[in-house]
């Protein structure tokens, strides 16, 4: 069952035991077949673990959609220390499923990453989780803390001989620590700021050793698929999509939270019928499918599947399956005003086009916003933000300028009735 | 015009849309039914010894990393394969026992991890959770981003204000409360999220302010 709301057409298996307080205890998890899959997996060699997971054509669940077994390949055995990162710092606008599998299923999350840190040979795991989740942050510490008592992490990991250490580690404010680089600078002890990639973190990585970072909805799956094999999988979702998903929804709807649906799931229907529709009798005016870094569909684009493809063909992107929904009272100047000042908040400062960029973007839209914008002030926007796309060391930058460019194509009179709204004032001024 | 839809009633101020899961205690949604009491020295190395308390009480001059934080730090030191690794934490130890992190305790921080103390300034002024001032017992932070946003954070912002009678990051007379601005705190689903030194509180409207302030001045030590 998703928290807080349930849905018959939802396909529960990470979120099976959301809202059921027992399932967090080592024993209650057990209880519900947990760390079965990683006394299988350790009588399994890596490579073994590794075809399983790319049969299931599992896709990492941090936003890029990356082949989860094709990236845990690019690690050899090479002798070298191998970490796993685990990336729990969710802070996308948007976005809150990583919160909800860490404060119910800590067990799912630790046993899907030793079974991952035996795959690509890594003695030590590091939970990166962002600082504000002190709540998640404290469940998960108490599973760690039952996971070493019980002998199935530290030493000699459920006699197999591998000695697999798991550290939780605690962000302290900064969305781009989430970035794979950055969360890598911020657990050496610097300034979260992203790395010039190549190399890739597969050859230097963490404290300069080969690593693997995977998000925490990534790592949950995983345990299924050593329990029921990768084809299992793929009877959920699409060809290039398998399997389920967390999607995260907000905004003006009846029911928000999580539901756990096949990828490919309509996305009216996931409006509509699993969330029940526009809140206070409103209508539909936009939909941000993918967290506040994706291109914003308008109310007549939502004709679409979510799954990884067919997001990316209705010119946005699936990301995180963080989907807000916008009702027709939406200042959407505003709410694009506000994401942009989160990016320049965030914006790490190393890249030119990304520092001033973000900034300039913020202040003219609160121009606008204000009543002293100008129509030139829209072909401003559009130029600073190619400026700004393509141009930088990590997406940050791209994703402060999409939803500006998306808005002004989609909702280009939103933006003229304040500017002309403005311009009239001042002339009876 | 207000952009608010806020939740009428059933609110007992840490969270009101608990959907399905009316029958779920505070303690259980939270997980503190299940984690209990931790000890000041962190018990496992692994686990809990890296994750910061938020101490109502926070004494600026307290002495820093004895006793039972002598241990905490020696276990996080233990985690990392160089010292810089345990940068984060410690700076954490130091805070929560102090509540901010002053140039003299970034400082020791410096010395006793081998670090020049500009580098760790430099990289405590990155992180925005590091309080670089001293603020109330209550830190309470507003989530204002998007999806909060558009379901009136901005007016819950300015009830806390309003009830607070202070500017943003300004603490009140009585030491007891500073009301920032927030970015997204990953609990979009149940806006307005507002964080609470350690804790969550879910589905606030404006009007469930003045019982959150209330609850609070109840578990105030002053
Ligand atoms: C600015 C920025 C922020 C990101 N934040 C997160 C995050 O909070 N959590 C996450 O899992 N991935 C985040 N990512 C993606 C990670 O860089 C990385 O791709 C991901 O953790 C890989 O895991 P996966 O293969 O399991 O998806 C972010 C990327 C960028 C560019
Ligand atoms: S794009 Fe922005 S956030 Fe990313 S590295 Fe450059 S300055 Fe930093
Ligand atoms: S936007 Fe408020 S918690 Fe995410």
């Amino acid at each position: 069952m998703a928290y807080p709301y349930r849905h018959d057409k939802e396909v529960r298996i990470l979120s099976e035991h959301f809202g059921d307080p027992e399932a967090r205890t080592l024993e209650g998890w057990q209880k519900r077949g947990g760390y079965v899959a990683l006394k299988k997996a350790l009588g399994m060699s890596p490579e073994d673990i590794i075809t399983e997971v790319k049969a299931s054509g599992l896709r990492g669940r941090g936003g890029a959609g990356f082949p989860t077994g094709v990236k845990w390949s690019f690690l050899k055995n090479d002798g070298l220390p191998h970490y796993l990162l685990i990336n729990a710092d969710e802070s996308e606008p948007g976005a809150f499923k990583d919160r909800e599998l860490c404060r119910w299923t800590p067990h799912q999350l630790i046993e899907g990453s030793l079974i991952a840190a035996h795959a690509i040979r890594a003695q030590h795991v590091y939970l990166y989780i962002r600082g504000e989740f002190f709540e998640p942050a404290q469940v998960i510490g108490r599973a760690i803390e039952e996971a070493y008592t019980a002998g199935f992490a530290g030493k000699d990991v459920m006699g197999s001989g591998l000695t697999i250490d798991v550290t939780l580690h605690l962000g302290a404010g900064a969305y781009i620590c989430g970035e794979e680089t950055a969360l890598m600078n911020s657990l050496e002890g610097r300034r979260g700021q992203p790395r010039i990639k190549p190399p890739f973190p597969a050859v230097y990585g963490a404290f300069g050793q080969p690593t693997n970072i995977n998000n925490v909805e990534t790592l949950c799956v995983v345990p299924h698929i050593i329990n029921n094999g990768g084809a299992w999988y793929r009877q959920w979702g699409t060809e290039k999509s398998p399997g389920t998903k967390l999607f995260n929804m907000s905004g003006h709807l009846v029911r928000r939270g999580n539901f756990e649906l096949p990828l490919g799931f309509p996305l009216k229907e996931l409006i509509y019928d699993v969330c029940g529709g526009i809140r206070n009798g409103r209508s539909l005016k936009a939909v941000i499918p993918g967290g506040s870094s994706v291109p914003i569909l308008s109310a007549d684009e939502i004709d679409i599947n979510l799954d990884y493809e067919s997001v990316a063909a209705a010119g946005t992107m699936l990301g995180t399956a963080s989907v807000m929904v916008m009702d027709d009272q939406t200042n959407m100047v505003k709410q694009v005003r506000r994401m942009v000042d989160f990016y320049a908040h965030e914006s790490c400062g190393q890249c030119t086009p990304c520092r001033e960029g973000t900034e300039w973007l913020a202040k003219i839209l609160r121009r606008i916003e204000d009543g002293m914008g100008v129509e030139g002030d829209l072909d401003l926007l559009l130029d600073l933000g190619r400026n700004m796309t393509g141009t930088t060391i990590c997406v940050l930058s791209d994703s402060a300028a999409a939803p500006v460019a998306s808005s002004i194509e989609k909702f280009k009179d939103d933006y003229l009735a304040l500017i002309r709204r403005g311009a009239s004032a001042a002339a009876t001024a | 015009m207000s952009e608010a839809t806020p939740l009428q009633g059933g609110n007992p101020g840490w969270a009101g849309e608990r959907g399905e899961f009316e029958h779920l205690s505070e303690a259980d949604i939270r997980g503190t039914s299940y984690y209990g009491s931790r000890s000041l020295a962190g018990e496992n190395a692994g686990g809990v010894c890296a994750y910061p308390y938020q101490l109502l009480r926070k004494n600026p001059d307290a002495p820093l990393f004895e006793g039972p934080y002598a241990e905490r730090f020696q276990k996080i030191l233990s985690r990392y394969p160089d010292k810089q690794g345990a940068l984060l934490p410690t700076l954490n130890l130091a805070q929560e026992v102090r509540g901010h992190l002053s140039p003299e305790s970034m400082e020791h921080v410096a010395e006793l991890l081998g670090l020049m103390p500009t580098y760790v300034r430099g990289v405590a002024t990155f992180y925005t959770m590091y309080n670089k001032q001293p603020v109330g017992d209550f830190l309470i932070q507003v989530c204002t981003n998007v999806a909060c946003n558009m379901c009136g954070a901005d007016e819950v912002m300015e009830s806390f204000l309003e009830h607070t009678s202070t500017e943003a990051g300004e603490t009140t007379a009585d030491g007891n409360f500073t009301v920032i601005e927030a970015e997204c705190l990953g609990a979009c689903g149940f806006p307005t999220a507002v964080q609470i030194n350690e804790r969550y509180f879910e589905n606030v409207a404006p009007e469930d302010v003045p019982a959150i302030l209330q609850q609070l001045r109840g578990e105030a030590t002053r």
